[in-house]
């Protein structure tokens, strides 16, 4: 097989090789054929012949015997025209020696001369016994008869006899020679037809082999590659079509092996940049962390100090200092929001926000907001409503937080609308609460609505300037919606206003703290 | 005319610099520590009647503070305020488990902090 699959020919030359190689073979076998019959058909004529000479020499003892009866005839009718009958019989007794004698053996020829020289012998007492009869010498005819003529008969007879025997054996050996040469042939034959099967059948299993065994090997190389083996390589001795196969799987898998490994790399590559970023992050989370807290304390000084001087703690104020004053403190207030916002958001970027899970009332957070934003709604002459359904239960959840996001929520609705009415209304359903918050602001652009509870996401910079805010609270907010598990959303129609809504269980379970 | 006295730990010098001219206005009588350590070692000495402790100090945190000045017969009694940095998430509860009888977050309006020093120790 090996040796097959190693021949540097195409498999069609192959397997026209072996086609061509049984058929050679039975051609063969199809002239060792012919020519088997055509020898028995020469040796059926030999027995013919043989059968033909036996029948001769059978003829030859007929006429023998029938001279005899005619003498014996003529001898009791005392005719001598009896004996007429005896040279016919002569006749045809020579005519048939002669035929017997062409293509005779020499051994065969000598007993025939003996014959023919017996039967000449015979013939001259034949003569003189009709002589005798003719001469009325009956009883000198009868006893030349037994005396001469009868033993010479059976002379002759007897050497005819041998003759027949001859011609017998010749026969009877010519025939068992044929039986012999037949089952010979008969023998060659079927040793003939088993050879070109099993040649047959070693060549399709040999040739076959050869091409099956590198399949199976294929089979094989595939599934280890298929498993992430790209080390496996496929060996066959094949140089046929199958070799070349073999040859462009490994280099596939070669080039399976260099992807792989360059995509290992790469994501190696990436995961190092990853956890690089990840630290990063982190370490700036905890920068942004540890800076605000450093950022408050000076901030615990400087709206201190502002708050005692307007406070009068240091003396009267003079009229033309107190806005200034009051400016310090607008912007020290508004610079403490945002490093309040910018420490939440560290801190859930970090994971190390946690919610502060305790019962709290839902209407004493809306009277919280109310209370604290309503100066900022009647110092803008907006309609300012903050209510709640009266028969919600007590709520479980991180009050203060849900506290923050609607003084976002409501802070901002209050910032961007100029005129109109600002809602605030909470209502239960189910096993949730609803919030809701709307205003009559300049609402918010169709493609803005995703993005809004982005980071630093205002829906225009210029409004930013105008109504300084952060752009941290919508994303804050958001996070300590989902924090709770909730999900929170707007509707806004541009120039009319929007509205915020945020749903969270009404009961938080403890397990549910993200 | 009383001296009720009152300690202020904290480490920033203009926060001890704005409570103490606060506190001059008023009949209350302002002494300092500028750490941790320190702050536990004036109230042992001193005895106030009360503690404004900051929860960011040097050397000893104001809980840590807190506690120690609650475990010791001499001052288990005196109102604490703390006064802590991460208003948000759990610093209120921290406090209170380390024994403070009221806290503030930071920044606190002055005003206020005044208010709940006189809710906590009137100054008559």
């Amino acid at each position: 097989m090996h040796w097959v699959a190693a021949i540097k020919a195409s498999v069609h030359a192959k397997l026209l090789a072996g086609y061509l190689l049984v058929t050679l073979l039975v051609i063969g076998m199809g002239a060792m054929s012919l020519q088997t019959i055509a020898k028995m058909s020469s040796q059926g004529k030999l027995l013919d012949e043989a059968h033909e000479r036996v029948h001769w020499s059978q003829d030859i003892q007929h006429a023998l015997a029938m001279q005899m009866n005619f003498t014996a005839m003529a001898l009791l009718m005392r005719s001598e025209a009896a004996v007429e009958n005896i040279l016919r019989e002569n006749n045809r007794f020579n005519n048939t020696l002669a035929r017997l004698e062409t293509a005779a053996q020499p051994e065969e020829v000598e007993l025939i001369q003996r014959i023919r020289t017996a039967q000449g012998e015979a013939l001259t007492t034949v003569a003189d016994i009709a002589n005798l009869i003719r001469d009325g010498k009956v009883e000198d005819a009868m006893r030349l008869q037994q005396n001469k003529q009868y033993p010479l008969y059976r002379h002759i007879e007897e050497f005819v006899t041998q003759l027949v025997g001859r011609e017998q054996g010749k026969m009877d050996r010519l025939r068992a020679s044929v039986a012999a040469a037949n089952r010979n042939t008969l023998i060659l034959m079927a040793i003939s037809a088993a050879t070109l099967m099993l040649v047959a059948l070693l060549l399709g299993f040999i040739i076959s082999w050869s091409f099956i065994l590198p399949v199976q090997k294929a089979h094989g190389f595939l599934s280890e590659v298929a498993k992430g083996n790209f080390a496996a390589t496929i060996n066959v001795p094949n140089r046929d079509e199958f070799g070349a196969l073999a040859a462009h799987m490994n280099h596939m898998s070669q080039e399976l092996h260099r992807l792989y490994e360059s995509q290992h790399q790469a994501s190696q590559e990436l995961q190092r940049l990853n956890e690089q970023l990840q630290q990063a992050s982190k370490a700036k989370s905890n920068f942004l962390a540890n800076m605000s807290h450093e950022l408050r304390t000076p901030m615990n000084a400087i709206l201190g100090f502002v708050e005692m001087m307007l406070d009068e703690i240091y003396g009267e104020v003079p009229s033309h200092l107190r806005e200034p004053l009051t400016d310090v403190q607008t912007n020290g207030k508004h610079l403490l929001r945002l490093i309040n916002d910018v420490l939440d958001l560290s801190k859930i970027e970090a994971g190390r926000m946690e919610l502060v899970l305790a019962e709290y009332s839902v209407q004493d957070v809306v009277e919280t907001v109310r209370t604290s934003l309503q100066s900022l709604a009647l110092e803008k002459g907006l309609d300012f409503v903050a209510a709640a359904e009266d028969d919600i239960p007590l709520a479980l959840g991180d009050g203060k937080r849900i506290t923050q996001c609607l003084m976002n929520l409501v802070g901002n609705a209050l910032k961007f609308s100029k005129h109109g009415r600002v809602a605030l209304w909470v209502e239960q359903q189910g096993e949730n609460l609803l919030y809701r918050v709307s205003d009559t602001g300049i609402g918010i652009p169709k493609e803005e609505l995703e993005n809004i509870f982005g980071e630093f996401q205002q829906v225009d910079t210029a409004i930013t300037r105008e109504f300084s805010g952060t752009g941290l609270g919508l994303n804050i907010t958001k996070k300590f919606v989902e924090m709770h598990g909730g999900r929170i959303w707007v509707e806004s129609e541009l120039g009319k206003g929007s509205a915020f809504f945020f749903t969270i269980p009404l009961r938080m379970n403890h397990g549910e703290v993200t | 005319m009383s001296d009720k006295t009152v300690l202020y730990v904290e480490d920033n010098e203009f926060n001890l610099k704005m409570v103490r001219q606060l506190l001059a206005r008023t009949t209350y009588r302002l002494i300092e520590a500028t750490d941790g350590e320190m702050g536990v070692a004036t109230a042992l000495e001193e005895v106030p009647d009360l503690i404004l402790m900051d929860i960011q100090l040097p050397k000893m945190s104001g809980l840590e503070a807190t506690r120690r000045l609650r475990a010791d017969p001499k001052t288990a009694a005196i109102p604490i305020i703390v006064i802590t940095s991460f208003a948000l998430s759990g610093d209120d509860q921290k406090a209170k488990d380390a024994g403070a009888t009221a806290y503030m977050a930071k920044p606190y309006s002055p005003r206020e902090l005044l208010q709940t020093i006189r809710n906590l120790l009137p100054e008559q």
